[in-house]
Formats: C-alpha cells, sequence, structure tokens
C-alpha cells in the first residue's frame, strides 16, 4: 500500500513536470513571436494607418521636389553671375536673407494666431510655468508654426524655457504673466492642435486660467535679439 | 482510491485549461497572419507608400547632389572677393546651426529606455514608460545646458520640430521611432552631463526606475535634417 502510492506520487510529479515545461516552452514561442513584431513596420499597419503614411510621403516628395528645383534655380543663378562681384552679390544677399529668416535673425510677418493667456487670481492653483509654455511651443510646432514668439522672445533651434526660481524664463530672459505668444502659419492647424479635444488650451483654462487665441491676417514676429553663436559644431 | 479520483479530475482539469489556452493561443497568431497578408486594399495601399517612399528617396539623392554642387559654386562665386567670401562662409554657419548639415563636435549621448521593472509591481503601470513629454523635457534641458545641436534616434532638431506621442512609438519631424530613445547633442560635455545631477531631468528619469543612461563623448556626429525647411507663410519683413 504504502509502495503503491510512492508510485502514484512519482507518475504525477513527472506529469506535472512534463505540462510545465510544455507550457514555459509554449510561452518562450510566444513572447519571441511578440518581439519580432516591428511596431514602426509598414507590414503591420492597418488601412487608416497606410492612408496617413502615403499621404505624409506624398507630402515630403512635393516638398523635396520643390526645394531640388529651387537648389537648381540657385546653381544656375551663381553660374551666370559668376563673372560679375556685383551681380554674384545680390544672388548671395538673397540666400542670406532666406537663412536667416529660418535661424530667426529677421524680423517676418505673415497669417497665424496670437494666444493671451493670463494666470490665474485662484492663489490655490498652481501659476503657468516654463512647461506649460513648452508644451504650448511644441503643439505649435506640430501644427507646422514657422516662426513663434512669447512676449517677443523668438524662439529659435536653441531656445530653452526654463522656470527659475518664480519666473520664466525665455532665452535666458525673464518673462513675465500676461504672456503673449504668436505664431505663424496656417491658421486652422495651429488653432485646432491647441483647442481640439484634449488640446491643452482647454487643459489649462480647466483649471482656471484665461485664454484667448485671435486669429490674425497679420502676425508680426521681432528676430531673435542676441547673437547666435556656437563654439563646439564643426 | 478516493484520492486517486481527486488527483486525475485535478490533472484532467489542468490540461484542458492548458489546451484551452493553447488552441486560443495558435488561433491569434493564425489571425493576424491572415489580416496582414490578405487583405487586397491594405497590400495596395501598402504597395502605394513604398512605390512614393522609393520616389521620395530617389529625389531626395538628386536634393543632396545639387546641393553639394550649389555649396562648390557658392565657393567658386565668392573666392575673389573678401566680403563674399564673408557671406558665404556665414551660409555655411547658419545651415549647421539649423540642421541643414551634418555636424561633429564634443558631447553627450543619453539613452532612455522603459524600465525593467515589472509592471505588476507598480501601482501605475504608466510610470514605467518614456513619454514624449520625457523627451521634450531633456531637449529642453539639453538646451538650456548650451546645446548646439541635438538629434533624436538619428532625427535632427530643426527650428520646426514637433514631437509627439501615439502609443508606445513617437513621432519626431514626422517620422516614427521606437524604444530606445538615442539623443545625441553638441556643447561642452561636463555641462550638457549636469541633466545627471541631483534635480537634472535625467536624475529623476533614474529615480524613477526608468533605464536611463548619460554618456560624455569627445566627438559625435549629428546627421542633417532629412526633411526640406521651407517656409509657406511667413515673410521677411523689409
Amino acid at each position: 500500500m504504502k509502495e503503491k502510492l510512492k508510485k502514484g506520487k512519482i507518475t504525477m510529479i513527472i506529469i506535472v513536470g512534463l505540462v510545465c515545461f510544455v507550457l514555459i516552452l509554449v510561452m518562450s514561442m510566444q513572447f519571441k513571436v511578440v518581439k519580432q513584431t516591428d511596431i514602426t513596420s509598414i507590414e503591420n499597419m492597418r488601412e487608416a494607418e497606410l492612408r496617413e503614411e502615403l499621404a505624409n510621403w506624398k507630402e515630403k516628395y512635393d516638398e523635396v521636389d520643390s526645394k531640388y528645383n529651387e537648389t537648381i534655380e540657385k546653381l544656375n543663378e551663381y553660374k551666370e553671375t559668376e563673372k560679375s562681384n556685383e551681380e554674384t552679390e545680390k544672388v548671395i544677399d538673397n540666400e542670406l536673407e532666406q537663412v536667416n529668416m529660418l535661424l530667426g535673425k529677421t524680423d517676418v510677418q505673415g497669417k497665424g494666431i496670437e494666444i493671451f493667456l493670463r494666470d490665474t487670481e485662484d492663489e490655490e492653483v498652481p501659476k503657468i510655468n516654463a512647461d506649460d509654455l513648452l508644451v504650448i511651443v511644441n503643439a505649435l510646432k506640430l501644427a507646422g508654426a514657422e516662426a513663434i514668439s512669447i512676449n517677443d522672445q523668438r524662439i529659435i533651434n536653441m531656445t530653452d524655457i526654463v522656470n527659475v526660481d518664480t519666473y520664466i524664463k525665455v532665452n535666458g530672459n525673464r518673462i513675465l504673466s500676461p504672456y503673449t505668444i504668436k505664431a505663424i502659419g496656417n491658421q486652422i492647424y495651429l488653432e485646432s492642435e491647441l483647442i481640439g479635444n484634449g488640446g491643452y488650451v482647454d487643459t489649462l483654462r480647466k483649471s482656471g486660467h484665461s485664454i484667448e487665441i485671435q486669429k490674425k491676417d497679420n502676425v508680426e514676429i521681432l528676430k531673435y535679439n542676441g547673437e547666435i553663436k556656437t563654439k563646439y559644431i564643426e | 482510491m478516493n484520492q486517486k479520483i481527486t488527483t486525475s479530475v485535478v490533472l484532467g482539469l489542468m490540461c484542458f485549461a492548458l489546451t484551452l489556452g493553447m488552441f486560443i493561443q495558435a488561433k491569434t497568431v493564425k489571425g493576424s497572419n491572415i489580416v496582414v497578408s490578405q487583405n487586397y486594399e491594405e497590400n495596395e495601399l501598402r504597395a502605394e507608400v513604398l512605390k512614393y517612399k522609393e520616389k521620395y528617396d530617389n529625389k531626395y539623392k538628386d536634393l543632396e547632389k545639387a546641393e553639394q554642387e550649389l555649396e562648390k559654386q557658392r565657393e567658386i562665386s565668392t573666392e575673389n572677393n573678401e566680403e563674399l567670401t564673408k557671406k558665404q562662409e556665414e551660409i555655411k554657419i547658419a545651415n549647421k546651426i539649423i540642421g541643414l548639415d551634418e555636424v561633429t563636435g564634443p558631447g553627450v549621448t543619453i539613452t532612455l529606455n522603459d524600465s525593467k521593472l515589472d509592471i505588476n509591481s507598480v501601482f501605475d503601470p504608466n510610470s514605467l514608460v518614456i513619454h514624449d513629454g520625457d523627451i521634450l523635457a531633456v531637449i529642453n534641458e539639453l538646451k538650456n545646458a548650451g546645446a548646439e545641436a541635438i538629434s533624436i534616434n538619428g532625427q535632427r532638431i530643426v527650428p520646426t520640430t514637433g514631437i509627439i506621442c501615439g502609443g508606445n512609438i513617437i513621432d519626431i519631424n514626422k517620422e516614427k521611432v521606437g524604444t530606445p530613445f538615442v539623443i545625441n547633442a553638441i556643447g561642452l560635455p561636463e555641462q550638457l552631463a549636469g541633466l545627471n545631477r541631483p534635480g537634472g531631468y535625467v536624475r529623476n528619469l533614474k529615480e524613477k526606475h526608468l533605464d536611463v543612461d548619460l554618456k560624455q563623448v569627445n566627438k559625435i556626429t549629428i546627421p542633417k535634417y532629412t526633411g526640406v525647411l521651407t517656409y509657406k507663410y511667413a515673410q521677411n519683413i523689409n
């Protein structure tokens, strides 16, 4: 009787062990399959995503195509004016002006929006801080903004927006509430990125801050008021 | 006898549950394969996407060639005049700052990855993954520390770069990138490494058990922007 029980126990242990082994094997196989699926690959995209991707590539192609034509045109201009310094100067000045615009070293104007932000007087609600402005600037960039400023501080490629004590510093300059954020670009895109479902302006408004957005046909944005210096890039 | 029956019943139930689980899984895997390979419309779209991607790639190569030629021609056209040479240099430097040209220099490499902790071990699993806000904050702090050029997984940060989170991938310059996020920045390495100091953002992420690493490097190369920067709405005021 004792021996029989032992035998039964051993068989049971072996069976349970085998079952566990198979289970683990299957699980590890699955993990492998899941790991292999690359989420950024187009093989795994669904119809809506694919349509978006296609539109994206079409737009990018058009941009590159027109940039290519522009570059060839410039190249030819330089070739044609090679013999005359005066003529070359006109071409290079033109190019310099374009580049300076991208840098933020020129005053610019165009269609866009102006956002007016004012801290709530409710002492218990946290004040608008650098992180809030950073999120708004990022949203404007996502919506295709071509030029942005906060209280006339131009946002350039190296701009930082940080909290220092109880103030916000943009480009190292202190700014105070009320904040005026200007952006040039497609007005509908700019506005809807901010006030759409879950848009950041809605979030700020709910916490009690006063926010107003105005579409303007002519938004003027000042140039970066410092010197843009580099020391480390080659 | 009674014990034997109980054991058999338990074992039988276990086997049944196991087989059931396996079947469900096998079916799921099969099912997803069918969707991927047999939806005609999606395949058509996929082919179209690839076609445009190729068209873009070819045009982009042409553009790169044209830009190199333009740079050479600009040098030739301006070489016999000091003032023009200066302007030519100015354009070159500006292109590096905006991100339209590749740059090299000293700096830091920051790697951000989701936490290795088990998601069941914490109250809020969301706190174990890197979000777009984290990347935005790291980039902002790098700029504050004087970074002159920054890239994320090879995507150069240009004046119009926006960052958005979509599920477990992040969109940068309209390109999708996934974890781990490798951020390269050029500037004074000791200063950029300040993100690692107590109170710095990288340190904060580390304290939240995210898999974060910061290394100072003597020389890194940051690629140029792979898109096109042209403004349609903004105009210079003369």
